[in-house]
């Protein structure tokens, strides 16, 4: 049985680990690199140890390191996240050899889902419908023109070692593809080392739903339902949702059943994510797994009523999964709002930078997985989620309307963050209406709706900015001094009426 | 005083009217009187009531000229001066030659990863200067104009701040 844990990872999903360990009794250990000293998740954990440099691989990716510390903490188990090691096979199989037990798949199923091309071969074996491309790893980039030309532009050019949107592009034309080609190289070996690309088709006006699967060292296989994580920009998902608009409950059935087909094939354990793009004739193809607790898992929580990390730790405990694919139902209506450190019109560049204030939305049915604290810093050396906001609904409109309230009420000091774009893209009738695919952003022209919105919200506040600047004016030239005795004054009266 | 907000057309007049008390004023914004009590305030920011309405202000970063605060949330950024349309023409006079402009700036923070040109180089318009990388992506910094490089201030390996200068083109 699990009784400590050491969380190779950071941020927000670290603490999210620590929570369910604490209420299991379980003991944690946190680690942490230079930049992360004064980060919530080494307060939270039982136990935290320095392990590095701030650059990852002087630290959350040094395995041997890691290692180290879990032997001489006494750890018995590790849980990976998502992200730095949570899908490496060598780590997995370093945990094995030593004894740790790895929350997540087997090293080998995890190689095997991780290897892009045996992984297709392993669906197509199991009639689970996979994408139009290339049958292997392609050569060079000569290769690479052959097959894009063959099924025709435009394609994606995809590193076998990347993932959640990395190592990733898009290309239009031969032009692009040779500039691509390089990019994805550098950017998979600046990430891990090594590269290998595969090209495939790019199907127009897709949707991306994933499905959450579910299997025990038993061999006992769920699915724990869908989630449509179409809103993206640049490949990477921003909001998410469960259940899909375009998924019913035959639908939801048919390709549950194939993704249980799946997690046999790669003889998968533990939790992971079966993602499927849907072609604009509902056609659904897999695409790949990702062999690791998903960043958006918080929504299917809310639907299903599970505490996932919990069922990890079971499973990894050797323990059948304690409920049939009939006992599930699905409950309400979820959203997932990814809060990213990132200036949406600077094409989504990084911004970094000390948080002297921020607050933390609250009420019902709202749940904010996040390291953000006042005075805390967004780190340039990590990746820009800072929050998770979540909202849960009975109906698909209650948990809409949640989330704008619970958006609204969000104020991060200090970076520039997807709040604003969230709210714009919310409030359309694309969205109400589930008129989702992958290109939404471009589709309907959001970012001139935002700049729109932008200039309405600062209409409307303008009068209040225009008082603010002629205080702050008078203040510095009479000196008015806050009187302490004069603020109770007003809070006592304001907080009577 | 007159004062301009960024992404608003038009100018405002705001003063304050009259000092009702220590803390409670009548101010005056485009000729129309409201009440504001102050609940709480400091050099970083200000509560008020205007009129029945409580609001929250951050004062992020001021000069005698221009104040950026957040309103409720929202970010602001207001102009001010005695004669400010005057002012707001002459500014956007001289921003307009774009081309003019010699400094290529990084938008972001990051780390050199590559260099594309040399000194001396011929450029076009969004042709790639450099590489960085910034949150483990890899962005490329493009020519804001046609031109031959005359100097490059970066160098690979080394990190750039937001603002920092990467080459100088004419």
């Amino acid at each position: 049985m699990i009784e400590k844990v050491l969380i190779a990872n950071r941020g927000e999903i670290a603490l999210r680990v620590i929570k369910t360990c604490k209420a299991l009794g379980i003991k944690t250990v946190a680690v942490y690199s230079d930049e992360d000293y004064t980060s919530l998740h080494v307060k939270h954990a039982t136990e935290a140890y320095h392990i590095g440099e701030a650059a990852p691989a002087k630290s959350y990716l040094n395995q041997q390191k890691i290692l180290d510390v879990m032997l001489s903490s006494g750890s018995d188990a590790v849980h990976p996240g998502y992200g730095f090691l949570s899908e490496n096979d060598d780590f997995a199989r370093l945990c094995e050899k030593n004894k740790i037990n790895f929350i997540g798949p087997s090293a080998d199923s995890m190689n095997l889902c991780g290897d892009k091309m045996e992984c297709k071969a392993a669906m197509l074996k199991a009639k689970v419908p996979t994408v139009p491309g290339s049958p292997d790893l392609v050569k060079d980039v000569d290769e690479a023109l052959d097959i894009a030309n063959n099924i025709g532009y435009p394609v994606l050019l995809k590193s076998v070692y990347g993932g959640g949107g990395r190592g990733i592009r898009l290309v239009n034309n031969d032009k692009e593809l040779k500039e691509g080609f390089e990019t994805v190289t550098s950017e998979s070996i600046a990430a891990v080392g090594k590269s290998a690309i595969i090209v495939e088709k790019f199907l127009e006006k897709t949707r991306h739903i994933e499905y959450q699967m579910c299997r025990d060292k038993h061999g006992n296989a769920v699915h724990i339902f869908e989630r449509e994580c179409s809103i993206q920009r640049r490949n990477q998902k921003l909001i998410e949702q469960t259940p899909s608009p375009v998924v019913d409950e035959e639908t939801r059935e048919r390709i549950g059943e194939l993704v249980v087909k799946a997690a046999h094939a790669v003889d998968y354990t533990n939790l992971g994510t079966a993602e499927f793009l849907r072609a604009d004739n509902g056609e659904f193809y897999f695409i790949e797994i990702n062999a690791r607790l998903q960043v958006e898992h918080p929504i299917s929580e809310m639907v299903s009523g599970l505490d996932f990390v919990k069922l990890q730790i079971d499973i990894a405990n050797g323990e059948p999964i304690p409920f049939k694919q009939e006992d599930l139902k699905m409950n309400g209506y979820a959203i997932e709002c990814r809060i990213n450190a990132e200036d949406t019109f600077l094409d989504f560049a990084p911004s970094t930078g000390p948080i002297p204030d921020v607050t933390i939305p609250a009420g019902p049915s709202v749940r904010c997985d996040t390291y953000l604290y006042p005075g805390c810093t967004v780190s340039p050396y990590y990746d820009s989620l800072m929050a998770k906001l979540c909202t849960w609904g009975k109906t698909f409109e209650e948990s809409r309307l949640r989330m704008l309230n619970a958006l609204n009420d969000f104020y991060i000091e200090g970076v520039e963050t997807s709040i604003p774009l969230y709210k714009t893209i919310l409030k359309t009738d694309e969205y109400k209406n589930g008129e989702l695919s992958t290109d939404f952003l471009k589709r309907y022209g959001i970012l001139d709706r935002l700049k729109e919105d932008i200039k309405k919200d600062k209409e409307q506040n303008k009068e209040a900015a225009l008082a603010a600047a002629i205080i702050h004016s008078e203040y510095y030239k009479s000196r008015i001094k806050s009187n302490p005795e004069i603020d109770r004054h007003w809070k006592n009266k304001l907080g009577s009426s | 005083m007159e004062y301009k907000i960024e992404d608003i057309e038009s100018v405002f007049n705001a003063e304050v009217f009259q000092k009702l008390g220590n803390s409670e004023y009548l101010v005056k914004i485009n000729d129309n009187e409201r009440n504001l009590k102050i609940l709480t305030m400091s050099s970083k920011g200000l509560e008020f009531v205007l009129d029945q309405k409580y609001h929250n202000v951050k004062y992020l970063d001021n000069t005698t000229s221009q104040m950026k605060i957040v309103v409720d949330g929202i970010p602001f950024t207001l102009n001010m001066h005695q004669n400010l349309n005057e002012i707001v023409y002459k500014n956007s006079g001289e921003e307009a030659g774009g081309d003019s402009q010699i400094s290529l700036r990084s938008q972001i923070p990051g780390k050199v990863i590559k260099i594309s040109v040399s000194e001396g180089s011929e450029v076009k318009k969004d042709d790639s200067i450099c590489v960085l990388e910034s949150m483990k992506m890899q962005v490329s910094v493009k020519s804001h104009k046609d031109g031959i490089v005359k100097k490059i201030k970066i160098k690979e390996g080394t990190t750039v701040a937001k603002n920092d200068v990467i080459a100088e083109i004419e």
